[in-house]
């Protein structure tokens, strides 16, 4: 359970990384180095336009820094791939392809026997707790449900690093947390190493190990906090965690960082 | 929701319940036709619809009748054109005519989609292509089709291939900007998360793109076809002795304002039978996408 097994390796490195927009003039991301170790849950947290969803959106390669290096153990990152999936706000299961086949269609691309796809479809079908809607079209599901879809899809690909980018930001309070629990579950049963973008203080501290607080543009790193009064665990049930010493001060501690961040301008 | 319960036993019965509201509010406020944001049921639809076209050959009727009786072949009434349509049918192998004619649209609205579909979706996929080719299509969007007739006939003789062309023409540069624009509005987090999966180029195009825009480009497809049948004339007007316009243009030759009404009929019921067709196969080939409405 706890993540304090042997000396973690690293997952991810930035170097002095900056990205630029309209021929310079818009910095989003200015000059962030970090480090994020195998294994561990991260959350980028930050007022709107702080630059934390372009750091994300370079880690997984769909954008590239105007300056700097990313690498994945090890390995520059060059542009997208399945060791490093991801899951959008924006429903991305494939609407044209049942539950089932979403989850199929990343096995797919990776070369995977039909046999093997449809047996781990079935696994991760249960574990997103949609076993019985495999044959389901996404038109039919809801948008916690969809979104279920395409977390599964991604993590069928069993990718090092799980990347979200304000994953729960379009369902409701109680999706949301539900949700929230159910990615407890599935992360520490998977064991994988989780960045997160959201703008929900709450979210933030029950997910993640640690949060990285961006200021507003441009987007640099403000504060790279432990979640240390979680020692380690993860908490399956959220009012568990909200019972913890130490959980008020944290969320304190964020609001009055997101204030100033917000009233700087 | 009215639909969905309807499919079980005892919805069948709420659903006649609904249609019975329906109808007693519709006799309660006077005239709701206006009423903003009105839920209607499938057969409130249906009666509708058909007492909107009662009503045009009601109206038309009465036109022909208040015509004096000296210009009345001028405008014949309903029944008169229909007699027109059977003796044509009957007597003048009409039959013959509408197949040329149906051959001519499907077979140019064919040719002009084999071109345009790949062709829209390419340029929607790739920006540099767009930019080459773009403006330049775009113009020709400007150029009345008719207006190539003289062209087509220098080049291709009073043949079926200038009137094939001429149809082309007529629709293949709408049809790559609307397929255009389809292919943008495709939601670029589905290609986002296709590449995160490890998808190539080609895969995130014909396994990503093309099923996201499909049904979209039958839509397009059957906007455009309509806007086909509206050049079959046209087409035909010009060195043709074969297909609905020329039957019509000769009937024109003579005065004889039945057959020409008895012509646009024909293409106005071809035109929507195409359009149900289209439709149909779209809801067919198209399961998983509910968002579509009738």
């Amino acid at each position: 359970m706890p993540v304090d097994q042997a000396p973690a390796r690293t997952a991810i490195t930035a170097s002095n990384v900056t990205r630029q927009y309209v021929g310079g003039t818009f910095t989003a991301v200015d000059d962030i180095s970090m480090e994020l170790r195998e294994n561990e849950i991260v959350c980028f947290i930050g007022p709107s336009g702080c630059g934390k969803t372009t750091m994300l959106r370079m880690i997984a390669g769909l954008e590239y820094p105007s300056m700097g290096d990313l690498t994945i153990f090890g390995k520059p990152i060059t542009g997208p791939g399945p060791d490093r999936g991801m899951i959008f706000q924006a429903y991305t299961s494939f609407p044209w392809l049942t539950a089932r086949k979403n989850i199929e269609y990343g096995m797919k691309i990776m070369g995977l026997s039909r046999d093997e796809r449809s047996r781990r479809s079935d696994e991760f079908l249960k574990l997103v707790h949609l076993d019985g809607f495999g044959d389901s079209y996404p038109a039919s599901l809801s948008g916690g449900m969809k979104q279920r879809v395409a977390i599964a899809r991604t993590l069928a690909q069993n990718p090092g690093v799980l990347l979200m980018d304000e994953p729960f930001g379009a369902l409701d309070a109680q999706v949301r947390w539900e949700m929230q629990e159910m990615m407890i579950e599935i992360i520490e049963r998977e064991n994988t190493t989780v960045v997160t973008v959201t703008h929900d203080i709450q979210e933030a501290i029950y997910l993640s190990d640690r949060i990285i607080f961006f200021t507003r543009s441009p987007g640099r790193i403000k504060a790279d906090i432990p979640v240390s009064f979680k020692e380690g665990r993860r908490i399956p049930r959220k009012e568990e965690m909200l019972a913890l010493p130490g959980y008020v001060d944290l969320e304190r501690q964020l609001f009055a960082m997101m204030r100033e961040e917000i009233q700087q301008k | 929701m009215l639909r969905a319960a309807g499919r079980s036993g005892s919805g069948v019965i709420r659903l006649r319940k609904r249609d019975g509201e329906d109808a007693n509010q519709i006799a309660r406020r006077s005239l709701s036709l206006f009423e903003l944001r009105t839920v209607l049921s499938g057969r409130t639809t249906l009666l509708l619809g058909l007492a909107g076209a009662t009503g045009f050959f009601v109206i038309w009727e009465i036109g022909h009748y208040l015509t004096p009786e000296e210009s009345q072949r001028f405008l014949p009434a309903p029944q008169e054109v229909l007699g027109a349509l059977i003796t044509l049918l009957v007597e003048k192998d009409y039959i013959a005519d509408i197949l040329k004619s149906c051959f001519r649209i499907f077979a140019s609205f064919f040719a002009a989609c084999l071109i345009a579909v790949p062709l829209g979706i390419a340029m929607g996929c790739f920006m540099r292509l767009r930019a080459l080719l773009n403006p330049t299509i775009s113009a020709f969007r400007y150029l009345p089709a008719a207006s190539f007739i003289p062209l087509l006939l220098v080049w291709f003789g009073p043949t079926d291939t200038q009137k094939l062309a001429l149809l082309v023409l007529g629709v293949i540069f709408f049809l790559v900007a609307l397929i255009l624009d389809n292919t943008k509005a495709v939601q670029p987090e589905l290609i986002e998360a296709a590449l995160t999966m490890g998808a190539g180029r080609r895969q995130v195009v014909t396994e990503v793109v093309v099923p996201a825009v499909a049904p979209a480009v039958v839509d397009s497809m059957r906007n455009m076809i309509a806007v086909g049948w509206t050049y079959l004339v046209i087409a035909e007007i010009v060195a043709a002795s074969d297909g609905i316009g020329a039957v019509m243009m000769r009937a024109g030759r003579f005065l004889k304002v039945d057959i020409i009404m008895a012509g646009i009929l024909t293409i106005g019921f071809l035109g929507v039978a195409t359009d149900i067709l289209f439709r149909l196969a779209a809801r067919y080939a198209f399961p998983w996408n509910r968002e579509r409405g009738d």
